[in-house]
């Protein structure tokens, strides 16, 4: 009888401290998520260097492809597969290896790019083929149905042939390059969307003409005096 | 329908006689360097003996010193 | 159908012309199709296109401005021009964006009550020579100065130096070219005699290595780089960076190299002594056409006012300076410059190999630097030692960082010690002023004045009681701004400022004279390769903006020097550029005529016989050589260079415990120098809308530094605080600090040292000790 009442007594105290802390955790949760903001009033990204001139050994090549008019990318396309502009690509295409994180099986075609007669396509070249968990950003999509509607935002993507500031002067960076710092893998060659594929890819060094618009990050303005007394 | 690319140099000081030359025969096209003496020609053909008298044509022009081809294609013809 | 048929044919013709082009280049390197380049300019605009230098760089591009209807509308590179061949970087391309800024200077303003006060140009004249005479009548000459510009063009810089050194006879004229190619000139004149690469650009399409010390061209010379990316993806040419930070250009390079500041000098002894060491001495070469010299050494670091200084070379033979370089073998010098010894062996291996051909690019790494004539030296001794020199793709190249230090600065002489000919030292260069110039020998006085940082430290001091300034904003670029601003806002000294927009040096102005702007005027500019470009005046420019030639002249007729500078307005560029070829007529110096130069996209000096001369001191290229031999020096007596004996020895200022960082100051591509221009140009101040502070990630973890976080940096001068940058744009060296230096909103010169090469007169704005604090 005695044992009876010890365990009893046990299962008492162990549910009332599962009560309380399930309590205390609960309170918890109500708080309001807090991420200490600082006061940044100038944040602006300089692009790192990164990856510049990563692709730079296949200028000469993408100079002499000729170009398949017959199975190229058009901006429209390669906008349709993400869920906004600089959001990673979901995966177009059904993928036969479940198990593993991308790596290789992804890089056999996406790393250097080339025709594939299965999907009559020339394969997207990635740009930071350093980080190969690929399916980590990357996703299938295995569904056309939503689980329930939503009102997603639309963000309007940059538009090609619209970023120069002077009749014929090179166009600014319309977008964020962050893992995108290697301009090669998506301007040039037969993967590239034919709006923004590269007439001169063996000019490599990109950014002596190209330079980024910061708009998206935060607007920059005109440079501003501050000595002026005005 | 071949198409065909050449180097094209002058006998020396004849670059503009040979550029003269060249630019009377049809289905050829020249582009001259600016600060060397050579020309780039290129021929477009509808046929194959066409072809060939087209490159006797240019061969005959007394300013060329030698013609060397670089590349050659062939339009296919179904496309 | 039809349709695609023709555009596959048309594609296929392309091809095969490319594929044509592609083997020609390999046949002959550097050819040009101007028809391939023009396909790819804008078409469908009806333009003007009207051609002429370009504003920033001392590269020297040749442009292309596209006017509609009077206005500047865009820019194209000139696909003619051998420089750059149709290519621009994005400064290049925006630049004439910059004259349509709200705050552009249109009208004279003076001073008066504290207030800036609107003046017709005409009064503002007078103000400013009445003042200079009234100055000169009360004090004495050498108590008005003029401050010019490597931007200047060579009329402006003529007609300034003929006011000061042939009209008013003073020696006080000094220019900015002072802060960054002295250096350079004093390493030329002490090892060749004559100021000037020797080589040409074209030196890129014949070099099988380009090793850059303390350059980051990919940046700073971003189409000659571009040339040299292109000669290393067709032709498996070789990039080795040689630096003190990790920059752009060494992501492009094949091989970076990274040294502590300051030991270049010891490195290049290192590569000196492991080519004697291995029998790589171009024997013949040397026996020919070099002498041996050492110079004083413990100079001293010009740090305090008043500073004098004078080397005294003594020969010395072969033996001697064998025995001198054993201090530098690379295991002892691995040791402080942190470079390894097969980095150091590897280097000397490609200089030393006789079938290797190689050219050396600098700039503000070894000219911004308290042993600036030496390390020039230096690096000479390494090309005269193996022989690879003054031929095509084989020379040691001094690259510029303004469009005109060579054309105006250096060879017109806008400095202290410099005539149009020669030097104010030289009777017989004075005698030849003097006749051009129809003045009295005896008023062109025979000893320098002031250089550049003794010529603020003078208005500090209240010696000079007037100053005009021209092209340049010095209260941005001189170093220790936190001595020379305060000096210059004294009422000891009256200010005059030309500018095209407001900078932090016109602020302090009496009065303000409103420049006209590059394109707004005719002009000559001369770039690195001794290339003598002209323009055009292009459009006009707004208000009252005038010519700063012009407004020279007009100054110079209202003090009573009329007679002297009969030219006209319209037409005064012509006549003041025919005045001054006179100077350089021979073989040695030739000008291009006027004529030529309207025609081409720039001619390159000597021009003789009607050809411009690209390698000088080789007998095959350069019809001055007359001694007989392959080579000749002629800038020397003996016809022979120097090699220069030269030790390493460290800067003034090193880190220690209380300012532990190393201060290294420069640039970024989207910005030029003190960004008066490019900041007023949208794109670029997108870009990079504000200065930063760089940090190496390890620097900045132990520190908890984050990126963007403000940041003071401070040293025994002064303060100033900026963002932090991790990983971005550049990574410098652990223990160094990086800042570019064209923000006037967060002014990195307050912190900067005023230390300069004893010889050159050039300050360092690469080395001093800083430390850094969260602001």
């Amino acid at each position: 009888m005695k044992k009876r009442l010890g365990i009893i007594s046990l299962f008492v105290i162990l549910f009332i401290a599962f009560i309380t802390i399930w309590n205390y955790s609960y309170q918890l949760g109500l708080e309001e998520a807090y991420i200490p903001i600082e006061d940044h009033s100038n944040i602006y990204a300089i692009p790192s260097e990164s990856g510049v001139f990563k692709r730079s050994e296949h200028a000469l090549d993408y100079s002499n492809m000729p170009i398949d008019e017959n199975h190229q990318r058009s901006l429209t396309t390669y906008y349709k597969n993400r869920a906004y502009h600089g959001a990673p690509p979901s995966i177009p295409h059904p993928v036969e290896e479940h198990q593993n994180m991308g790596g290789q099986s992804c890089l056999k075609c996406h790393e250097n790019g080339g025709f594939t007669e299965k999907f009559k396509a020339y394969a997207p070249v990635t740009p930071h083929p350093e980080l190969v968990n690929c399916k980590q950003c990357h996703v299938e999509q295995n569904t056309k149905t939503l689980f329930t509607s939503g009102h997603y935002a639309s963000v309007e993507a940059p538009k090609a042939g619209v970023n120069n500031a002077l009749l014929g002067s090179p166009p600014m960076i319309p977008h964020q390059i962050q893992l995108r710092e290697n301009c090669l893998s998506c301007h040039a060659g037969p993967s590239a969307p034919k709006e923004i594929r590269v007439t001169h890819p063996e000019r490599v060094n990109c950014r002596q003409c190209h330079v980024p618009n910061n708009k998206e990050m935060a607007a920059v303005g005109t440079f501003k005096r501050v000595s002026n007394e005005e | 329908m071949p198409i065909k690319s050449y180097l094209a140099h002058p006998e020396e000081g004849q670059k503009k006689a040979l550029m003269e030359a060249l630019s009377k025969i049809d289905h050829c096209d020249v582009i001259p360097a600016e600060n060397k003496d050579l020309l780039i020609v290129v021929t477009d053909t509808d046929n194959k003996t066409d072809d060939e008298k087209v490159k006797e044509s240019i061969e005959a022009i007394e300013s060329l010193k030698l013609l060397a081809m670089v590349s050659g294609f062939n339009t296919p013809k179904n496309k | 159908m039809q349709n695609s048929l023709t555009s596959r044919r048309n594609f296929l013709k392309k091809m095969a012309a490319a594929a044509a082009m592609t083997a020609a280049a390999s046949m002959f390197p550097g050819i040009i199709f101007a028809s391939e380049q023009d396909a790819n300019l804008p078409k469908g605009a009806n333009l003007d296109w009207k051609k002429g230098p370009c504003r920033f760089c001392g590269v020297g591009c040749g442009i292309l401005v596209g006017v509609d209807k009077g206005k500047a509308v865009a820019v194209k590179g000139d696909p003619n021009c051998s420089v750059n061949k149709g290519l621009l970087c994005v400064k290049g391309y925006h630049q004439i964006m910059c004259t349509q800024a709200k705050d552009r200077l249109t009208h004279a303003l003076v001073k008066k009550n504290g207030r800036y006060v609107q003046t017709p140009i005409n009064e503002a004249l007078d103000i400013v020579a009445n003042k200079m005479k009234e100055t000169i009548e009360k004090h004495g000459k050498d108590s008005v100065a003029m401050y010019t510009s490597g931007q200047s063009t060579i009329p402006e810089g003529y007609v300034a130096s003929k006011l000061m050194k042939g009209a008013i006879g003073t020696n006080n004229l000094d220019c900015n070219a002072r802060l960054c190619m002295a250096s350079a000139v004093a390493g030329f004149l002490t090892t060749f005699g004559a100021d000037e690469p020797m080589g040409c650009y074209e030196d890129i399409e014949h070099a099988d290595y380009f090793i850059t010390w303390g350059n980051n061209m990919a940046e700073m010379h971003p189409v000659l780089f571009s040339r040299m990316l292109e000669q290393k993806n067709r032709r498996g040419a070789k990039i080795i960076d040689f630096a003190t930070r990790t920059t752009r250009s060494s992501t492009a390079s094949n091989k970076s190299i990274l040294f502590e500041p300051q030991t270049d000098l010891a490195v290049a002894n290192a590569i000196c002594y492991e080519i004697i060491n291995n029998g790589w001495v171009n024997k013949s070469f040397v026996e020919n056409h070099v002498n041996f010299s050492k110079g004083l050494t413990n100079m001293g670091y010009g740090l305090e006012d008043k500073f004098k200084f004078s080397d005294k070379p003594t020969k010395i033979d072969f033996e001697s300076y064998k025995k001198f370089l054993e201090d530098y073998t690379p295991e002892k010098v691995a040791k402080y410059s942190k470079v390894s010894v097969k980095d150091i062996k590897y280097l000397a291996a490609i200089y030393g190999d006789p079938n290797k051909k190689v050219v050396s690019y600098w700039c503000m790494g070894m000219n911004q630097h308290t042993r600036g004539t030496w390390i020039n030296n230096l690096v000479y001794n390494i090309h005269l030692l193996t022989g690879k020199i003054s031929q095509p793709g084989n020379g040691p190249f001094s690259l510029t960082g303004q469009p005109s230090a060579c054309g105006t600065a250096r060879e017109v002489g806008t400095f202290t010690h410099k005539l149009p000919k020669g030097v104010v030292t030289n009777e017989k260069h004075r005698r030849l002023a003097a006749k051009i110039w129809n003045v009295p020998y005896e008023r062109i006085p025979s000893k320098p004045t002031y250089h550049a940082t003794e010529m603020f430290r003078a208005v500090d001091r209240g010696d000079i009681k007037f100053i005009w300034t021209q092209v340049t904003n010095p209260l941005v670029s001189l170093p220790k701004t936190s001595r020379y601003r305060p000096g210059m806002e004294k009422e000891s000294c009256f200010v005059v400022v030309s500018d095209v927009f407001p900078t932090p040096t016109s602020d302090v102005a009496d009065v303000i004279l409103p420049a006209s702007w590059h394109i707004e005027k005719s002009g000559l500019y001369g770039n690195s390769e001794r290339r003598t470009q002209h323009w055009n005046q292009m459009v006009e420019g707004p208000g009252e903006t005038t010519p700063d030639a012009w407004m020279t002249i007009e100054v110079a007729r209202r003090m009573g020097y009329g007679d002297l500078f009969p030219y006209s307005e319209e037409n005064h560029v012509e006549e003041i550029y025919k005045e001054y070829t006179q100077f350089h007529e021979g073989a040695k110096h030739g000008m291009a005529p006027l004529e030529v130069l309207k025609k081409e996209s720039g001619a390159i000096w000597p021009y003789v016989n009607g050809k411009s001369t690209q390698w000088r001191f080789n007998a095959k290229y350069d019809p001055a050589c007359d001694n007989g031999k392959d080579f000749h020096f002629y800038g020397k007596p003996d016809g022979k260079a120097v090699i220069w004996q030269r030790p390493y020895e460290p800067a003034p200022e090193v880190p220690d415990a209380e300012y532990p960082f190393w201060l290294n100051t420069g640039r970024v591509i989207e910005h030029w120098h003190t960004g008066s221009m490019t900041r007023r140009i949208p794109v670029l101040h997108k870009a990079v809308p504000e200065a930063y502070v760089e940090f190496h990630p390890d620097d900045a973890k132990r520190l908890g530094i984050r990126n963007g976080e403000n940041i003071k940096v401070s040293s025994r001068r002064g303060s100033c605080i900026l963002p932090a940058s991790i990983n971005q744009r550049g990574l410098p060296t652990k223990g160094q600090v990086f800042v570019p230096f064209f923000d006037e909103n967060m002014l990195i010169n307050d912190v900067t040292l005023d230390a300069f090469c004893p010889i050159s007169k050039e300050p360092d704005y690469k080395k001093c000790a800083v430390k850094v604090e969260k602001a």
